[in-house]
Formats: structure tokens, C-alpha cells, sequence
């Protein structure tokens, strides 16, 4: 924009930009003119970024979402000020306490009644790190057994600070190596990959449960991201490593184990079978499960060496059961019973089939149908395996029979939400899981289109709405409305913004066929109506008392909401990752050639791209869909059942 | 053809001629992204999200301001004294607490008693930042206008400008965190001084800085250039300066009359006008302020304490009572160990001498950009060599400066400094650990941002460059660097609690030397144009 009045030199030579494909989802360009409309809000901050260096504008990302994390941070956190056993806050300040001043070895035993260590020993190790440094600055923060509740402001900063350290180590670092290869593998431009990356950093969910409520999801986050990561890369072994880290770090990154096993396989087997992948892959696995747990049996062992007497008292459960008796005193004894009582932390088991309030199947059906009454019929354990097996089934299955990158997201999505509905012992923490690559689908190609966005936006918005509850005992209201209002806000969603299901270009005539990214009215209808459910959940719960026989009725018709707000995510997930496998798209041929045979027989569209090339990825979806001018006014063929979701 | 409809054609789905709808009338206006309310709403958020942050006594002061005037007649307000913060603004910032009071009174009753020292329940908490929140929506506004009043051409420079100063860190560690109402004062002086660019709003800016006078006397440091400037456009012609229109004069001067007697007026007629003075000019105060403000006293002092190193070895007398009263970090009396000491005369007749020199120019060339320019320059004077002066009052030098930023690169090459070094001067503010990051992070964020996006929008000069900063201002911006670091970490693990006052004295000397480096680059810039 340079005037006329004034000389203006620029000092860099203007570099011409090129217009990515993906620029019309986020903003409308006037034909014609040089101005550009943002689609949503967040493409405002973003567009003046456009070819300008990537050392300006990823750091100041950085820096602004990393504002709204510490600022995040100055609430109240789980368990602020309630004595006697607090909460995860005090919880991860006590494992850095007992790593601090225990041997290795007793890391699992030591009184597990108050916050024993109950995750893998990747957070034992990383628990061990923040506690020496912590030491150094403070040693009172974590003095063995006198230090059990403390709570001070540097403390809380402290810990806060290891979050947030931790989470920029791990989870950011991985995020933008993974938009990176993600966006360049999906053919998205730099402006459309940092809107995503903002989106994703901005996620309420995440930012209210480490930052607010106090966890380090994160850094497991991170590792899968990580993990997913190197398979764009083309790197699967050190995708294997990573999801490794993941596991080791936090058992929850299970969610995620059939998808990525599947895909593994998958990848091995198909197009052809190479077996130098499979073993390298089995040997890489099972060496970083070794390397996660080594300094664990190290020390195990340099304890035994030394004579230290392990009060191995009670044994882990299941092994009780089966009687079987291991000598600490002897080298495989002690290892055996290390690893065997780590097992026992890390899997409860013995507890029930979900704690608290939880948005999943079984909190649910428990609220209508009492679950002991099942018991008679069938272990819950084994029902939930059951239910668990058949939900992860369809994304196992077309992970392993068309093992394509781009669509593990979708799969790793379906798997996680598979799990967290029906698996045993869930938390309503573990909805950000399925939530995360969900969301990371926001740098895929169609991931800031209306359509993508309106979803993944209403996976959010269910998720942290069903973390309610548990953020309203943190003392996080505020955070909770004013992150998750901006969040919406930004990318153009409900409450604030009606622009994902409306187009103001497009005439409001019945019968109009969808634009590209346009949601089924049914759709829309559903969306609008799950959102005036939860906003007038929220009256209820500020305005009303629950009636006095039960006082707990506004939680669990938050999970039952929550509930079925996840189930459709879940079928929205499973279906997209099939017909993006394109696996069913000889079936559509065949209903469209149909239903044209029936309409008069006029050319059937999309055969012949169809027939030239099998691994047409990028198209795979577009040819169903692309009408050729000729016919495209016959009736679009109808997808049964919940294909209605997806037909455009 | 019969217009009956087949069931056949209801299920075609025949795509529709698009309707054509009347596009939205385009507006001149062409929209700069991000836009002014996007960045207010953002900006808010984290705001919101920093009520339980640190803050200052400040938030006491003014929870006591909004009891003493909700709780008492305006007759007792200049005179209650039950809180050591007494009410020491003028009328007009009284009567916008009453104004707050009123709503406060219904969120928490006992936030608006007298005795109730130190309340600070949630409800309170809540409010008075929220009030602060709200009342920035004046700063919008104003920018809003300021960016609508800029000739076209150059909008888009007075659209990043109006951005910068929306997210000033200034605001947010000022106003949101430390508490002040700031940002609602200078969006009066932004409005006043948008109004100033044409010859039909003068007498409305004239009148709203009188306005603000009346919020905030510490603007009294700006009045002789719009003194100067409403005399010579709007009072006098600007072709003829011996041909005086009357007519202006007498609105002037009657509506600012006007404005002033609402305000002082009643205090007036109680007879209490002397009181209110002393309220307002508390004249017992030390030449510095208790963190030292980045101006010429602080190297003053700087090189006072040097020289008490180096006093026995050069043969100088230092005076023993004084080698402490720096140290000691207090509001008081300031001496000095080796050096003369200085008096509130010759501060006054130092700020005198600019402030006429800078006036000089705005007489003989009376353009809206010249006024701006020494609106700046009065800022400079009175911030550099006033006594007294608060680290807090540089945002008198950097909002004015901002608006003129973009004039061209030699303009922008001394705004550099000043931004850095006026900013960074303001973290001494806020020492709590947890504060730290907010401070830090936003302003490093801030300074990317905006000297990028500045640097990228500012011509170049139209006439030849008289002044070469730049290398010595990278220089001077990367020393910030290790600076910050030394102050809130190495000084702690070094000394620990001891020499609590170096980390002060280096920050508040670097950043002296910023602001009176961008004080002369300044300077050059305005009088050789």
C-alpha cells in the first residue's frame, strides 16, 4: 500500500504470494480486488502474516497462547486449600516429594494411601527432575513427609511453571513439527497451518485441565503427537519410540495403542509384506519399553546391591490371588515383583467400572438401568472389554486395510472415543484423548472449511462442557467461560457465531443443493440443539437447586448429555475415517449408477477419474462428489443411514 | 409452458439461479485485519483472566476512593483521612467513583465503607477490575475515531498505531495488573487530540483536554502545547498571527471556564480550594520516586553513587548523611553523596526551557502534526527533568509519540528506544514471581510485534538522514536481554536479599539512557523538519 505522496522504498523486494487452495476456507477473496475477508475471526490475527518469516510469526504464537496459559495458571488449581488429601495438584507435588527421598525401588510401595504413584515410570522420572530443581530452589516445597499439603504461592508458580516448561518441551515442540509435515502432506498453505496451530494451542479443554486443574496431559499429549508426527515424517520407528514415551509417561496414551498397532501392521503388510519393517518395528518397541523401564530396574537392583531391606508388604493383588510368592531378596524376585507392582499401580483393576460422574456409556445407562443388576449375568470388566473391542473394531479394521497417514487422525480419534465411552475406569479427564486428534484435523485439508470446523468445534464444546463440573470445584468458572467463549469465538462457533452453518451468499431456498463444506440441515438442527442443551444445562445448574433427594442431578444430566454429545462424535469420526479410506466408494458408484439407470440413464459421474490410479488419495473423495455440469442436477445418491452425514 | 409443479421437478434437485441479493453497501473504509474491536476482545479475555493477579496498593487506594465518595457529601471528600490514601485526584475522577460507587454499593455494600481498610472480598476484586476493563472501551473508542480522522492514505499506518496502542503493555501492567484507570484517561487525550487535526474540532478538543485535566492533573504537563496550539490555530488567524478571531476566543475560553468551574466550582463556594490544592500538589516529596523513573536524575544518582566509589581516590567530599538515602528506596528526600544537589527550582526551569524551545517551533509552524510532536517534546521535559516523576508518567512521552511513530523512519528510529526502554522500565512495578512471566513475555511480544510491523510500514524520510540510531539501538535493544535476566534471576542467586537496590538502579539507568537517546534522535527529528 504504498502512497504517492510520500518516497516510499520498501527495503525488502515484495515477494509475489501464492494463493494456497486451501485460502477459500479461511477467507473470501473478492474477485477482482486485492481485499480479503476472513472467514472467522482468528484468520484476522493470522492473514497479516501472510509471507512474512515464519522466526516472527511462530514466536509470537508462542508467546501470546503461552500468555493465556500462565494467565490460566493463576487460578485456583484441584484441591486448592482442602485438606486432608487435596488434590492432583498435591498429588504430583507428593511424587516429586517421595522421588525425591526415596530409593528407586520403593517409588511403587511407598504409602500408597496418600497419592501413591499410580503412572508409569516416565512421570516418576519426570516428577524426579521438577523435584530437584525444586529442591534447589526451595527445599521445604518438597522435605519428605513434612512437606504433605504445603502450599505457597512459589510453590504454585513453581509448579506451575514445570507445566508449562514441560508442556512447550514436549507438546508444542511436537505441534509444530507435526503441523509442519501434516500440513505439507495435506497440501495446505503457511496461513491456514498457523490458524490451525493457534486453534489447537487454544483448545479450552486442555488448557483447563493442565493449566487450570493441574496435570501434565500434555507432555503425553505431546509424545503421541510426536509419534504421529514421525509417521508423516516417514519415520515409523521413531513413531514407535515416541508412542512408547507416551505410554511410558501415562497409561492413557492406550487409547491410542490398537489404532497405531493397526496401523503398523497394517503398513507392513500392505501393499506387500515386509517382514525387515515388522521386526525392526517389534525390536525398536520392545527396546524403548526397555530403555523407559531400565532406570527403574537399575535402581532396583543397585538397591538390593545395597542391601536395602524392601517392606514388600502387601503384594500386589493379583498376584496374591494366584499365590504366587516372589523372594525380594533374589535378583529376578525383586525385578519381577518391581514390574508386577508397577502393573498393579498403573492398572486398578480392583476398581469399579467408572468413579465420579463420567460422560460415558456405562455412567450413563447406570443412571436409567442400576449396572449390578447386569452383574449376575456377566462380569462389567469383560462387558466393557466387549463393548470397548466392538467400538475400536471399525477403526482398527480399515487402519490395518488401508494403512494411510492421513487417515490415522480420523482413526485415532475413533479408537479414543471408543475407548473412553465404553472401556473400564475412565476419567472425565480422559476426554482429551479423543479430543486431541479431532482437533489436530483442524490442519488437515478441509479442516478450517465450515463443515470440519462445526464439528470439531462441537467435540470441544461437549468435552469441556462435561469438564464442568470437576473445573467448578477448582474454582475455575471464569477461566472455564471466558477460554472456552474465545475459543469459539475465534473459529466462528456457537455461542458467538452462527457463520459454520450459515453463509450469507447462499440463498435460503429448500431444495438448494449443499455447498462443498455445508452441513445437512438435520445436522445444523442437531448442532443448534445440543448447544441451546448445554447453554440452558448451565441455567439450570447456576440458577435452580437440584431437588433435595438428589443432589447430584445436574452432574449426571451433564455426563448423560455429555454422553450422547461423544457418541456422535464418535460415529462422525468412524464415518469420515471410512469414507475417507475410500473404501466405500465402489459402493457409491454403484448406488449412483443405479438411481441414474433409474433417472434416465444419463452419464455416470466421476467414473473415469475413478479409473486411472488406485492410491488417488487427494481425490478419493472428491470424485463422488464433483458433478459434472451435464448431470448434475440428478438426485444426489443417497448414503444410507448416516451417510446422510456426509452427502453433499 | 404451464407453471404447475411435478412431484418429478420438487425432488430434482435443480440447482437454483442464484438470488441476487444487494451486496452490503461497501464501505470507504477499507477493513484492516486484525480490526481494532477483534484485538479489544482478545485483549479483554486475558484480562479477565488476570483478576486475581497481583495488585498494588493502588487497588486499595481507589476501593478507599470509591467508599469516600460513596459514603460521604462531596464537602468531606478533599478532607477524610481515616485511610492514609486520601482522595488526591481532581473533581472530575471523584465524581466518576462516585459514579462507580453507586453500582459497587449494590455488588458488596461493605466494599464502600470508610473504615473497612483493606477490604478486598471477591465481589470487590471483580469489580474494580471489571470497572477498569469496561472504562478501557473509551480507549476503543477513541482509537476507533483517531483511525477513522486519518487521511486515507495514510490509514493503514494510523490502524497499526491505534493497535499498538490498544495492547500497550503499558495498559495491562499499569491498569490491569498494578490498577489505575489509565487507559480511560488516554483515551480522552487520543479523542482530544484526534479531534485537533481539524480546524472545526478544535474548540472540542480544546474542551475535552480540560475535561481530562479535571480527571487527572498529571496532564498539566502536556497543557502548554495545546495552549500554545489552541492560541495559534484557533484563537489567532494562522496566516495573520495579529489578527485575533474574538469570536473563538470567547467560546474557548468561556466553555473551558465552563468546564473547570464544574469542577472546582462547588469546592469554590465551600471555600475549600486550598485544601483541594494541597491535595493535589503534595510538593514534600523527593526528587525521585521511590523505583526511580528512567530520566536525568537517575543517571544523576547513578553517577553519584560511581563516584562515591571513586570519591577517595579522586580527592572528593562526600557528604556522610547521604550515602544511604538512595539505598534505602523510599518516598523522601533524595541527596546526593558527591554531587550538588538539586532543587525543585532548577527541575522546574530545566522543564521550562524545553518545554519553550519545543512551544517555539509549534508557534511558528502550528500543523497537527508539529502539536503532536510537542505534545511529545512536553512529555519529554517534564518526564526527563521533572520532580518527582513517576516511572508511570512514560506513558506521557510513548502514547503521544505513538501517534506519529509512522511518520517516517527517522521518527520511527527514535520511537524504538523509547518503546523498549520506556516499557521495560515499568517491571519494577511488579515483583511477585507470578507476575513476572505475564510482564516479560507480553512486552517482549509487544516489542516483536510492533517494531516489525512498524518497521515494515514506515516510509522513508523525505529529507536526508541527520541522525544514525540504529546501530547503537540494536545494541541498546539486545543489552534489555541480559539485563532482564540478571535483574530477576542472577541478582537473586548472587546476593539474595542483599543490594536490593541494584537491579533497580540498572534497570531504571538503561532505560534512562533509552529514553533521553530517543529524547535527542527525537528532537533533531522535530526541529530540523
Amino acid at each position: 500500500m504504498s502512497q504517492a505522496s510520500t518516497p516510499h522504498k520498501p527495503r525488502k523486494k515484495k515477494r509475489q504470494l501464492v494463493r494456497s487452495n486451501t485460502l477459500t476456507d479461511i477467507a473470501r477473496v473478492e474477485p477482482g480486488s486485492d481485499s480479503i475477508n476472513p472467514e472467522f475471526n482468528l484468520v484476522s490475527f493470522l492473514l497479516p502474516a501472510r509471507g512474512k518469516s515464519q522466526w516472527i510469526s511462530i514466536p509470537l504464537i508462542l508467546i501470546f497462547t503461552g500468555l493465556f496459559r500462565w494467565a490460566t495458571g493463576i487460578w485456583g488449581y484441584s484441591g486448592q486449600g482442602i485438606p486432608p488429601m487435596h488434590g492432583d495438584f498435591e498429588a504430583q507435588r507428593h511424587w516429586m516429594e517421595v522421588t525425591q527421598h526415596t530409593p528407586v525401588s520403593m517409588w511403587y510401595f511407598y504409602d500408597l494411601p496418600y497419592w501413591g504413584l499410580d503412572y508409569p515410570p516416565l512421570t516418576a522420572y519426570h516428577s524426579w527432575v521438577c523435584g530437584k530443581i525444586g529442591t534447589l530452589i526451595n527445599p521445604e516445597w518438597f522435605a519428605l513427609f513434612t512437606s504433605r499439603g504445603y502450599e505457597s504461592p512459589d510453590l504454585k508458580v513453581y509448579m506451575r511453571a514445570t507445566v508449562i516448561i514441560s508442556e512447550y518441551l514436549v507438546y508444542v515442540a511436537a505441534l509444530i513439527i507435526f503441523i509442519r509435515h501434516y500440513s505439507r502432506s495435506q497440501g495446505i498453505g503457511t496461513t491456514a497451518a498457523n490458524t490451525a496451530l493457534v486453534a489447537i494451542l487454544m483448545q479450552p479443554a486442555t488448557m483447563l485441565i493442565d493449566h487450570g486443574h493441574f496435570q501434565y496431559n500434555t507432555v503425553m499429549l505431546g509424545f503421541v503427537i510426536a509419534s504421529l508426527s514421525s509417521i508423516y515424517a516417514n519415520r515409523p520407528l521413531w513413531s514407535c519410540i515416541y508412542f512408547v514415551l507416551a505410554l511410558g509417561f501415562k497409561q492413557m496414551a492406550l487409547y491410542y495403542a490398537p489404532a497405531i498397532f493397526a496401523y503398523l501392521l497394517g503398513s507392513s503388510l500392505t501393499p506387500r509384506l515386509r517382514i525387515s519393517r515388522l521386526l525392526a518395528i517389534a525390536i525398536i518397541t520392545i527396546l524403548a519399553f526397555a530403555a523407559v523401564l531400565a532406570p527403574l530396574m537399575a535402581g532396583t537392583l543397585y538397591d538390593l546391591y545395597r542391601g536395602f531391606d524392601l517392606p514388600y508388604r502387601p503384594p500386589p493383588a493379583f498376584l496374591a490371588q494366584r499365590r504366587i510368592t516372589l523372594d525380594p531378596k533374589t535378583t529376578t524376585g525383586a525385578l519381577t515383583l518391581q514390574l508386577s507392582q508397577m502393573i498393579h499401580r498403573i492398572f486398578p483393576f480392583a476398581r469399579g467400572l467408572f468413579e465420579d460422574k463420567v460422560a460415558n456409556f456405562w455412567c450413563t445407562l447406570h443412571t436409567f438401568y442400576k449396572l449390578h443388576r447386569l452383574e449376575s449375568y456377566i462380569q462389567l470388566p469383560r462387558l466393557s472389554a466387549y463393548f470397548t473391542f466392538m467400538t475400536i473394531l471399525p477403526s482398527m479394521s480399515v487402519l490395518f486395510g488401508c494403512p494411510r497417514p492421513s487417515l490415522i487422525p480420523y482413526a485415532f480419534a475413533s479408537c479414543a472415543f471408543g475407548f473412553f465411552l465404553f472401556s473400564f475406569q475412565v476419567h472425565e479427564k480422559s476426554i482429551l484423548l479423543p479430543l486431541l486428534p479431532m482437533t489436530l484435523l483442524l490442519s488437515s485439508k478441509k479442516g478450517l472449511s465450515k463443515e470440519y470446523r462445526a464439528w470439531i468445534g462441537f467435540a470441544n464444546a461437549v468435552a469441556v462442557y462435561t469438564m464442568f463440573p470437576l473445573l467448578r470445584r477448582d474454582g475455575l468458572r471464569t477461566p472455564y467461560t471466558v477460554l472456552s467463549l474465545l475459543w469459539s469465538w475465534l473459529l466462528g462457533l456457537p455461542p458467538l457465531s452462527m457463520s459454520c452453518y450459515y453463509d450469507p451468499d447462499l440463498p435460503n431456498v429448500p431444495g438448494r443443493p449443499l455447498a462443498p463444506d455445508e452441513l445437512r440441515t438435520l445436522t445444523k438442527i442437531f448442532h443448534w440443539w445440543f448447544y441451546a442443551v448445554m447453554g440452558f444445562w448451565h441455567l439450570l445448574a447456576a440458577f435452580a437447586e437440584p431437588p433435595a433427594t438428589k443432589p447430584d442431578l445436574w452432574v449426571v444430566v451433564n455426563a448423560c448429555v455429555g454422553c450422547v454429545g461423544f457418541v456422535v462424535c464418535y460415529v462422525w469420526c468412524t464415518w469420515k475415517l471410512i469414507l475417507e479410506s475410500g473404501l466405500l466408494n465402489d459402493y457409491f458408484e454403484d448406488t449412483a449408477k443405479y438411481i441414474d439407470s433409474l433417472m434416465g440413464g444419463e452419464e455416470v459421474w466421476g467414473v473415469g477419474e475413478q479409473q486411472d490410479g488406485v492410491e488417488k488419495e487427494e481425490n478419493a473423495e472428491d470424485t463422488i462428489v464433483v458433478q459434472s455440469p451435464g448431470s448434475g442436477e440428478k438426485a444426489t445418491p443417497k448414503g444410507k443411514g448416516k451417510g446422510g452425514k456426509k452427502r453433499r | 409452458m404451464t407453471s404447475s409443479f411435478s412431484l418429478g421437478q420438487v425432488l430434482d434437485l435443480k440447482p437454483i439461479a442464484r438470488e441476487i441479493r444487494p451486496k452490503a453497501p461497501q464501505s470507504t473504509q477499507e477493513q484492516y485485519h486484525p480490526t481494532l474491536w477483534q484485538c479489544t476482545v482478545v485483549a479483554a479475555t486475558l484480562k479477565i483472566l488476570l483478576l486475581p493477579a497481583y495488585k498494588s496498593t493502588d487497588f486499595e487506594v481507589h476501593r478507599n476512593w470509591l467508599a469516600i465518595t460513596h459514603s460521604l457529601p462531596p464537602w468531606e471528600w478533599y478532607y477524610e483521612r481515616t485511610s492514609e490514601w486520601t482522595l488526591d485526584y481532581p473533581p472530575y475522577f471523584a465524581a466518576f467513583e462516585w459514579l462507580l460507587s453507586q453500582l459497587a454499593a449494590l455488588i458488596d455494600s461493605d466494599m464502600v465503607d470508610t473504615n473497612n481498610l483493606n477490604y478486598s472480598s471477591w465481589p470487590t476484586i471483580a469489580f474494580q477490575r471489571a470497572s477498569v476493563i469496561v472504562s478501557e472501551l473509551l480507549l476503543f473508542a477513541a482509537l476507533y475515531f483517531f483511525v477513522a480522522s486519518t487521511p486515507f492514505g495514510a490509514r493503514k499506518q494510523s490502524h497499526a498505531v491505534a493497535l499498538s496502542i490498544l495492547l500497550s503493555p503499558g495498559f495491562l501492567i499499569i491498569d490491569h495488573i498494578h490498577f489505575q484507570y489509565n487507559s480511560m484517561m488516554y483515551g480522552i487525550l487520543i479523542f482530544s487530540i484526534a479531534l485537533a487535526r481539524t480546524d472545526s474540532g478544535l474548540l472540542s478538543s480544546g474542551i475535552l483536554f480540560a475535561v481530562l485535566l479535571c480527571f487527572k492533573h498529571i496532564y498539566l504537563y502536556l497543557a502548554p502545547a495545546y495552549f500554545v496550539y489552541l492560541l495559534r490555530a484557533y484563537c489567532l488567524s494562522r496566516n495573520n498571527v495579529f489578527r485575533p478571531h474574538i469570536l473563538n476566543c470567547i467560546k474557548l475560553g468561556v466553555s473551558v471556564l465552563a468546564v473547570f468551574g464544574a469542577a472546582f466550582g462547588p469546592f469554590a463556594y465551600w471555600g475549600q480550594l486550598d485544601q483541594l490544592m494541597s491535595r493535589l500538589f503534595p510538593f514534600s516529596r523527593g526528587l525521585c520516586h521511590a523505583y526511580w523513573a528512567p530520566n536525568m536524575w537517575a543517571i544523576y544518582s547513578f553517577v553519584d553513587r560511581l563516584l562515591i566509589l571513586v570519591a577517595p581516590y579522586l580527592k572528593l567530599s562526600i557528604d556522610p548523611g547521604a550515602l544511604h538515602s538512595v539505598t534505602r528506596g523510599l518516598v523522601g528526600d533524595t541527596s546526593f553523596a558527591v554531587l550538588p544537589n538539586i532543587s525543585p527550582k532548577l527541575c522546574f526551569s530545566l522543564t521550562l526551557a524545553f518545554h519553550i524551545q519545543a512551544l517555539t517551533t509549534l508557534w511558528l509552524k502550528p500543523t497537527w502534526e508539529t502539536f503532536v510532536g510537542a505534545l511529545t517534546l512536553c512529555g519529554y521535559a517534564s518526564f526527563l527533568f521533572g520532580w518527582h516523576v513517576h516511572e508511570k508518567a512514560v506513558l506521557l512521552i510513548i502514547i503521544p509519540f505513538s501517534l506519529i511513530a509512522l511518520k517516517d523512519r527517522s521518527y520511527l528510529a527514535s520511537f524504538r528506544p523509547l518503546a523498549v526502554a520506556g516499557y521495560i522500565s515499568l517491571f519494577p512495578l511488579l515483583f511477585t514471581a507470578q507476575e513476572y512471566p505475564i510482564k516479560t513475555a507480553y512486552t517482549i511480544g509487544w516489542l516483536i510485534l510492533f517494531l516489525y510491523v512498524f518497521d515494515r510500514l514506515a516510509p522513508a524520510p523525505s529529507r536526508q538522514r541527520v541522525f544514525l540510531l540504529d546501530r547503537f539501538a540494536l545494541l541498546y535493544n539486545a543489552i534489555s536481554v541480559p539485563l532482564i535476566i540478571y535483574c530477576s534471576l542472577v541478582h537473586q542467586v548472587l546476593f539474595r536479599d542483599k543490594y536490593e537496590f541494584l537491579p533497580l538502579m540498572f534497570t531504571s539507568t538503561y532505560c534512562a539512557v533509552g529514553v533521553i537517546t530517543s529524547w535527542i534522535g527525537f528532537m533533531v527529528c522535530y526541529l530540523s523538519s
